[in-house]
């Protein structure tokens, strides 16, 4: 077999990005936000649409500014409307991200005239145009396509971004008011989350989609958290299935000829259902941890 | 009875604390002693945790002001050790028993810096005092109610602080590890540090506390023990409670602890 170059960089952008939105994932997880990455992956649709209007191009600095914004915005009401308000936590996170979304569909219908934003493109991405998007300096020399190095630098902030502020993140996740209590900002470092996880959903719209990000933030991380009930191990199997989801996804999306993302996921839920299957607690006896319980019990 | 201390290690100062506008701890003032193991006393929703949490800044007083070492929270938290009650975290979180207690020695750490060999042996010391030690690799999620008590208390031991403010930490501990908590707590006491306990069970206060606040909305003593361990403010304190009441008394009685006889 050849070496396909162009194979080679989808499936290297693809696991960038899978293993930047697991980390992140993982966090969300262990905080039980999973959902506030579905809110924010929508509420950053009018800083998406307001960035672009400003900028005049749907992959400016400020298409990602005015995300990042949006999905800090989204957070802080998130977060008010359940402490303030006393709203439960799922109703504030569908009422803010239905709210933000909705004003975002309207911001496109408004600027229609003036701008040309590829709806398709933000909802479902399509990493298998990477090829032909490349990143060519002014003086002319080829870099590359432009979208892996998006990820790539993703991929190096998260990853930073994780390492530096580790002891904070497992801290707050696991008790928030201990950390307040000895200093460490359990607010502060929740926003820096939320801010990354902002800037990861954004920065992974052309390749993957709104929706199909989503599914990388919550899926890989809830099967590793299946087979593992320890952080390290978590990070590292989450980080190990987003590799082999874009492998497989590649090559199963070639094979059927279908859309890359799209087949990334499925085989990341299959991953999931495989596992779940494995380690669930099943009756009939399927699975490994099963035990039947006697149903008489008198 | 409300007794105030010259230079005190814990001053609160007319503190009123309301949930929603609904005051829940009225006007407490009260002036505490360095190095004593101190409990607070109080029915269920008498404010105790309000009373923690406020000391620790997780809630913000409607009036009042708090001052620890003299100085305002934000300068001493290093200083201060905190232990919450059990149920305020998820004990599936993915983690160790070493882990959780080596979160004692953050603060200290401080931001971005990781904790190393001596922030372990730290945590590994104050398991040993709680006698934990062997549990230290075991997943927190596989630790009995008790067990997760003691994890928490070898937490705040690793904070190495000055003064430790601790939420009902032996709910659902075994009397001999109580016992033997408390001793360690008495000696830390006796080493200068002021240790706050909330405490539900009247037998081992009296055995182990040398300072009580009894607390129920207001603040109803502060005080020795013996001065402050009384029928009637213990009544004053737990309310028309009379089946616990004569359980005191008789404890009293049978102790040959009456401070009313002095
Ligand atoms: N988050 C809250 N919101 C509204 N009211 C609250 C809140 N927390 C506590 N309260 C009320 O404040 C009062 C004091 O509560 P607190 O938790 O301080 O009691 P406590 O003395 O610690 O009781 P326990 O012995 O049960 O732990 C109670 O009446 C309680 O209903
Ligand atoms: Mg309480």
């Amino acid at each position: 077999m050849t070496f396909d170059t162009n194979a080679f960089l989808i499936i290297l952008t693809g696991a960038l990005i899978a293993i930047s939105c697991g980390f992140l994932g993982v966090f969300l997880l262990l905080r039980k936000m999973s959902m506030t990455g579905d809110a924010i992956s929508h509420a950053v649709l009018p800083g998406i649409v307001i960035g672009f209007f400003v900028s005049g191009s749907q992959r400016s600095l400020e298409v990602i500014i005015g995300a990042g914004l949006l999905g800090i915005l989204s957070t802080l009401m998130i977060d008010a409307l359940r402490k303030k308000a006393k709203v439960q936590l799922d109703a504030s996170i569908g009422i803010t991200f239905t709210l933000l979304f909705a004003i975002g569909i309207i911001l496109i219908n408004l600027f229609a005239y003036k701008v040309d934003l590829d709806q398709e493109c933000v909802l479902y991405g399509e990493i298998a145009y990477l090829p032909i998007d490349l990143w060519i300096t002014p003086s002319g020399i080829n870099l590359g396509p432009r979208v892996t190095w998006l990820a790539g630098l993703n991929f190096f902030l998260v990853t930073g971004f994780i390492y530096l502020l580790f002891k904070e993140l497992s801290l707050t996740s696991f008790d928030e008011h201990f950390s307040s209590a000895i200093g460490i900002p359990a607010k502060g470092v929740n926003l820096a989350l939320m801010s990354m996880v902002s800037y990861t959903t954004v920065s992974s719209f052309e390749s993957v989609g709104a929706i199909l990000v989503v599914a990388l933030l919550v899926v890989p991380p809830s099967t590793a958290y299946l087979w593992t009930k320890s952080l390290i191990p978590l990070l590292r199997l989450t980080a190990g299935l987003g590799i082999l989801i874009a492998i497989l996804g590649y090559y199963l999306a070639y094979w059927i000829d279908s859309s890359i993302a799209g087949m990334m996921v499925a085989v990341a839920g299959a991953f999931f259902f495989c596992s779940a299957l494995i380690k669930g607690n099943w009756p009939l006896g399927i699975g490994g941890t099963s035990k039947s319980s006697p149903a008489f019990d008198s | 009875m409300i007794t105030q201390v010259p230079h005190p290690v814990l001053e609160v100062h007319d503190l009123t604390v309301s949930y929603d506008q609904h005051p829940v701890l009225w006007n407490v003032d009260l002036s505490l002693p360095a190095g004593q193991l101190i409990g607070i006393l109080g029915p269920n929703g008498a404010g105790k945790s309000t009373l923690i949490k406020s000391i620790m800044g997780l809630i913000q007083p409607t009036s009042g002001y708090i001052k620890i070492f003299d100085k305002p929270l934000p300068d001493v938290r290093s200083r201060i050790s905190y232990v919450p009650q059990r149920e305020s975290v998820d004990w599936n979180f993915p983690a160790s028993v070493l882990d959780v207690v080596v979160m004692g020695t953050y603060g200290k750490l401080g931001l971005f810096r990781r904790p190393g060999k001596k922030e372990v042996q730290i945590a590994q010391d104050a398991l040993d005092q709680v006698g934990m030690m062997a549990y230290s690799k075991r997943q927190i999620s596989e630790l009995s109610g008790g067990q997760q008590q003691r994890v928490f208390i070898a937490r705040a031991l690793a904070q190495q602080a000055d003064l430790y403010l601790m939420d009902e930490p032996f709910a659902g501990v075994d009397m001999a590890t109580e016992t033997a908590i408390f001793q360690l707590l008495q000696d830390m006491a006796r080493a200068g540090k002021t240790v706050l306990v909330v405490h539900h069970d009247i037998h081992s206060a009296m055995n182990f506390f040398e300072w009580c606040i009894m607390l129920n909305l207001h603040l109803v003593a502060s005080g020795p023990k013996d001065q402050v361990m009384t029928e009637e403010l213990l009544r004053k304190t737990y309310g028309g409670k009379l089946n616990l009441l004569t359980q005191v008394t008789d404890l009293i009685r049978k102790q040959d602890f009456n401070p009313l006889k002095r």
